[in-house]
């Protein structure tokens, strides 16, 4: 019997009790939308893993200052810890080997402005390694350079959304802009770099396209401290071997300690490995959705199974018909089988429709990034076919295991 | 011989009783006859056209389908057998309510896995020839008791059978309804298709070749038309 006719004859089937049909295709359209959703999002939030990794730069490891409160504020005063300070930068430059570039951030809360117009921006005080630690270049211009650092230059870069917005089309190198109340030459200007709206991860990445860059030392001595604190806000470091990166990022407290006095007034960040972690309760969100979705296959297909077996007792003359007119036990399991895989694959292109649709939503709503894959589409017909395969086959045996003579008579 | 059977037994179980549907029954046809089946309901007489259409096996005896012994055939061998060699038409039609007059027609030769276009043109000619060459594409819900009998017909004519069985062929029609079906039987016989005809009308009976009465599971008379032919009351 070709496939041709097969099909034919199973539709018909199906068509014979279309309400029915698609009712019972529900369960396996809500599974496949909720798998393919998943997986959805899931690959959303994969590639939003990687994209955030390579906007703070791979390898690299981040000291932050920590705000200190109550007991431990007072704690860390009584023992004169000094925070984050260019020194520490230096003690782990030379202590620890295997380290590509350390960089220093302050970060000053201060108005850029060109004639008259006030851009929304960050203003970090760093050094030339800046540009390789995050691997963020310039795109015209120059970074800051040593020079600049040693004599405590008023030149800045400005990231390219923040440029956009103080000039324009119009040339900003060479231009003078306002910075708090100094004026500030703009020696470069920062390629830009593709941010997305994301959720919120374990990593807080600003819109560095929004940052102005001047020397560290202009930033300590031209520009006010936001929190009135002499030091620095963040270290930035990257190694060259990233299978050393945990074990540098362990390294760092015990020469941290000595100059500051055993108070924990820092925290040490490795981008990547909390985005694994971040990965990880991503995995375990996937296979709790993932269980919730095979139920829901489960629930349909035992639907599927119930109506088909309704089909079948309802049909039993057909099948007489059928058997009478030279159909063997094959064709008649053949023709329930068919039935039912094909119930199951409308539901799963009605629910691969919809679970995209869903993600679109999602990310429409929730700024949750999704990704369409492939293989979640091949995942989710080949589960429905499957699904189809399973339920069916208990329905079609009963239906070819029919005696023909007993089949006619019935009515 | 077309039909050879010998000793035919059905016992039924129901629960725990038996029912003997056959109590022994033995019948020759000849290639080319026309037989109407006569009894009352319950004689057996649906019971010995099933088992001569090979949709069953008897308990007991033996058959032979133009020198096959059917007794001895797996349920695919049936199945095969039924689809190249009988034709079946039914009281109530028994068309395939989802299939149109066309697909019906169509059935026994996709079973057969017939080519798409041999079978198409094959049961095109077949409907013309039964005079619905107009309603191919109805549905048989669509269709007249008188049409959709000539469907049925149609559909039992389209693998060409050796033997032609049909069961109250005129039951569900009004007496000039059945009658176009009857000359149309009478036709196909006399081109040379073997009939076999259960019937309790004495009227429709009167077209066959042929009459042979049950009763009880038993062969109580044969008329026995084609000459040299024994009667085979038991």
């Amino acid at each position: 019997m070709d496939w041709s006719a097969r099909i034919g004859i199973g539709l018909k089937g199906l068509l014979l009790r279309k309400t029915r049909s698609l009712l019972s295709a529900l369960g396996v359209v809500f599974g496949v939308a909720a798998v393919i959703s998943m997986m959805a999002i899931g690959e959303g939030a994969r590639r939003e893993a990687v994209e955030q990794v390579k906007l703070l730069g791979t390898n690299n490891i981040r000291v932050k200052q920590l705000q200190l409160t109550g007991e431990r504020q007072a704690g860390g005063e009584r023992r004169y810890s000094r925070g984050l300070t260019q020194e520490d930068a230096t003690v782990i430059r030379e202590g620890i080997p295997g380290l590509l570039a350390v960089t220093p951030l302050k970060f000053v809360a201060a108005d850029v402005r060109f004639r008259g117009r006030q851009g929304i921006a960050q203003v970090v005080g760093t050094s030339p390694e800046y540009s390789d630690v995050t691997n963020f270049r310039v795109g015209e211009g120059r970074f800051i350079s040593e020079l600049d650092v040693a004599d405590a230059k008023a030149t800045c870069v400005l990231g390219s959304e923040i440029k956009q917005e103080l000039f324009g089309y119009r040339e900003a190198l060479g231009a003078a802009v306002l910075i708090g109340d100094t004026w500030f030459t703009v020696v470069g200007v920062m390629e830009p770099k593709m941010i997305r709206e994301g959720r919120a991860t374990a990593i807080k990445v600003r819109n560095i396209n929004r940052d102005v860059y001047v020397p560290l030392t202009s930033a300590l001595s031209r520009l006010p401290a936001t929190d009135g604190r002499p030091g620095i806000d963040e270290l930035a470091i990257r190694v060259a071997d990233a299978e050393r990166l945990s074990a540098v990022a362990r390294l760092i407290p015990r020469f941290l300690s000595a100059k500051h006095r055993g108070v924990e007034d820092y925290e040490v960040m490795v981008p990547e490995e909390l985005l694994a972690q971040a990965q990880r309760t991503q995995q375990l969100f996937n296979i709790v959705m993932g269980s919730i979705a095979s139920i829901s296959l489960l629930v349909g297909g035992i639907g599927i199974m119930n109506i088909m077996l309704a089909n079948v007792s309802e049909r039993t003359r057909e099948i007489g018909i059928r058997r009478a007119i030279g159909a063997t036990k094959r064709d008649i399991l053949g023709q329930f089988l068919t039935e039912t895989v094909l119930i199951c694959l409308a539901g799963g292109i009605i629910g691969i429709v919809l679970g995209f649709g869903m993600a679109m939503v999602i990310t429409l709503y929730a700024k949750w990034q999704t990704g369409f894959s492939l293989a979640s589409v091949v995942i989710a017909f080949g589960t429905a076919a499957s699904v189809g395969l399973a339920f069916g086959l208990y329905p079609a045996r009963r239906a070819a295991e029919l005696d023909p003579v007993q089949a006619l008579r019935f009515e | 011989m077309l039909i050879h059977a010998e000793g035919l037994k059905k016992i039924y179980r129901m629960g725990a009783t038996e029912v003997h549907a056959l109590r022994g029954v033995g019948l020759e046809v000849e290639h080319g006859e026309f037989v109407a089946l006569m009894g009352a309901s319950g004689s057996g007489k649906s019971t010995l056209l099933h088992l001569v259409g090979c949709l069953d096996r008897p308990s007991e005896g033996r058959y032979r389908l133009d020198g096959v012994a059917v007794e001895a055939l797996s349920d695919f061998e049936l199945s095969r057998l039924r689809n190249k060699r009988i034709g079946f038409i039914f009281q109530a039609f028994n068309l395939i309510p989802q299939h149109t007059v066309l697909e019906n027609v169509e059935l026994p030769l996709i079973y057969g896995n017939v080519a798409r276009d041999v079978r198409r043109e094959r049961s095109l000619d077949i409907l013309h020839q039964v005079g619905l060459g107009a309603k191919v594409n109805h549905r048989p819900t669509e269709l007249s008791g008188g049409e959709a009998q000539r469907v049925a017909v149609a559909r039992a004519l389209a693998i060409e059978p050796v033997l032609l069985l049909a069961d109250e062929p005129t039951g569900n029609l009004d007496t000039e309804t059945g009658e176009g079906i009857m000359r149309l039987f009478v036709d196909l016989n006399q081109r040379g298709t073997t009939v076999v005809m259960v019937t309790h009308n004495a009227t429709v009976a009167a077209y066959a070749g042929r009459m042979v009465e049950m009763r009880d599971g038993h062969i109580v008379r044969d008329s026995g038309v084609p000459a040299g032919l024994a009667p085979t009351a038991d």
